[in-house]
């Protein structure tokens, strides 16, 4: 509309930029805790399991999706699996080329139902597949923090 | 389903890449005079409740249900607000008038997609804060590791989406309110940049920034107001796991239940058999295929060859997203569900102009939030 009014040139249309500051904390939660807390300190990935359901639920979450049941069976998972599913990403968060092309994939983790989305390093993107053999590789015990960056990235398992 | 209800007012904006002279207001505005227009209603006096679709980081403004009723008539009127694709909009507005509260709703949706300048951003807002966020990662990285998995596992193909680019795009140039119509040879589209591969920059639908409208009444309302009704027969809407981690990546579950839900509600046993268009969310390429399988058109892994069979065409048994789609039209954000439920209703109608389909009487619109989400809904209608 605004036909009556129109602005005759594209620099006359009159805009106010603003932005909103958003600062938060995430509770990693009951489950979450124990999950980051033993990848930090003992370099292992723990799941929970449903035993209604018979699933490993990795990350560990305190109840199951399916059934609803809490769960506090806990089992430690490997530290490897296979790539579910992979893609090489080559925009920023800004929509702007990145100078190196990230490759990020979901790995199930053997002994596991779930897994994880993560980076994989040390490999060219083109020798990628689905069902590629990787493994974790996690940050020095000193570096880990507790977070989902304790691990650096999975990479391919050396024959 | 109990109470009738029926569409009787359309309104929307052409659908464009900036939209520099109106405010989001403004552009609501114009949809909703035209729907209002459409339908021969006084918003002040004849509209009785209001449903509008957004979400609050889009909109740059939080609670933003504190700034829609003025520019749809809305004031001092029941209203309410919902984060959803424009297909929940619908339903809850559906709902409304079926348990016999209210005879007219309007529901509104857009998108001022120019003036967000940190999209990507946002999206990544909507992923898990603790286990995914801190990658850092543009979330069109989801697109390209389910398209890579659907691909794997239902033997589509990169040619099969390139087909629906260049279908979409084609059909696009047919339609005035579409935003990115061209003529896109397959080949150009398999050819285009790679963005998180095997998703290249074609086969992610652009953004688009319009408004829509659209008028629900009440059966005793609609009979009185039009000659064209265009029923509400089916509706539905579903939610898969949240987790990237522990979902279904090579298949949409969300849409193979909504659309369960809406065969359900219609009465509808056969989709192919019983429904002679369906717009469905397109918002990348491998997702109109993948749709159309879950909604029941044809069998997992079938959509591109369906598609390459020429099935999917404005010629074709099933014609899908022949007003161009979000690839050819412009994705429009959460409108982009009720911008599918606009052309479905305008096909009903007649009143699609050079993509008008000769002889449709029933019509599917499914709407999907985008990625990282598993929310999809479907409506049904029939003239």
């Amino acid at each position: 509309m605004a036909i009556l009014n129109k602005p005759d040139k594209v620099h006359q249309a009159i805009a106010w930029h603003g932005d909103i500051p958003i600062t938060n904390r995430y509770t990693a939660g009951v489950a979450g805790e124990r999950f980051f807390r033993e990848v930090k300190e003992n370099g292992k990935f723990m799941g929970t399991r449903c035993p209604e359901c018979d699933l490993i639920y990795v990350p560990a979450t305190m109840f199951c999706e399916r059934c609803f049941a809490e769960l506090d069976e806990w089992v430690q998972v490997e530290n490897q699996g296979q790539v579910v599913t992979y893609t090489i990403l080559y925009w920023d968060l800004d929509d702007q080329p990145l100078a190196v092309p990230l490759v990020l994939a979901l790995v199930q983790l053997d002994g596991s139902d779930g897994g994880l989305v993560h980076y994989l390093g040390e490999t060219d993107p083109e020798d990628v597949y689905i069902g590629m053999e990787v493994e974790a590789v996690l940050k020095d015990p000193a570096e880990r923090e507790g977070s989902i960056l304790d691990i650096r990235h999975f990479r391919p398992i050396q024959v | 389903m109990s109470q009738e209800v029926a569409i009787v007012g359309i309104g929307y904006t052409s659908f464009r890449p900036l939209t520099p002279e109106v405010s989001y207001k403004e552009l609501v505005y114009e949809a909703a005079v035209k729907a209002y227009e459409d339908a021969g209603l006084d918003p002040r006096s004849d509209v009785d409740s209001i449903v509008s679709v957004a979400e609050d980081f889009t909109e740059g403004t939080s609670i933003f249900d504190e700034y829609v009723p003025d520019q749809l008539g809305g004031m001092l009127k029941p209203n309410v607000t919902i984060p959803g694709d424009g297909i929940h909009g619908l339903a809850t507005a559906y709902m409304q008038i079926a348990s016999g509260i209210v005879d007219v709703v309007a529901v509104e949706a857009h998108s001022k997609a120019s003036n967000v300048l940190t999209l990507p951003r946002i999206t990544a807002y909507a992923m898990d804060p603790v286990l995914n966020r801190p990658l850092r990662a543009n979330p069109v990285f989801i697109a390209g590791m389910e398209m890579n998995r659907y691909l794997y596992t239902s033997g589509a193909t990169r040619e099969h989406c390139a087909l629906v680019v260049a279908k979409n795009k084609r059909n696009a140039l047919l339609n005035p309110a579409a935003a990115f119509g061209a003529a896109l040879e397959p080949d150009q589209a398999l050819d285009s940049e790679m963005v998180a591969y095997p998703l290249s920059v074609v086969d992610i639908s652009p953004h688009a920034d319009g408004a829509i409208v659209v008028v629900l009444a009440s059966a005793e309302v609609a009979q009185s107001l039009t000659d064209v009704p265009i029923w509400i027969r089916g509706i539905g809407w579903c939610n898969d796991s949240p987790s990237l981690e522990n979902r279904a990546w090579g298949r949409a579950i969300y849409a193979e239940e909504a659309g369960r839900m809406a065969y359900r509600t219609a009465g509808i046993r056969n989709a192919m058999d019983e429904i002679d268009l369906a717009e469905i969310d397109d918002a990348y390429s491998y997702k109109e295929l993948q749709h159309l399988e879950a909604l029941g058109f044809c069998e997992y892994g079938r959509g591109g060859f369906l598609t390459a069979d020429g099935v999917t065409e404005i010629e074709g048994a099933l014609p899908v997203n022949a007003s161009g789609g979000s690839i050819g039209g412009g994705h429009l954000l959460d409108a982009s569900g009720l911008r599918a439920v606009v052309e479905v209703a305008l096909q009903l109608r007649g009143e699609a102009g050079a993509h008008q389909i000769p002889g449709v009487e029933t019509g599917l619109a499914f709407g999907w939030r985008g990625v990282p989400s598993t929310s999809g809904a479907a409506v049904i209608l029939s003239s």
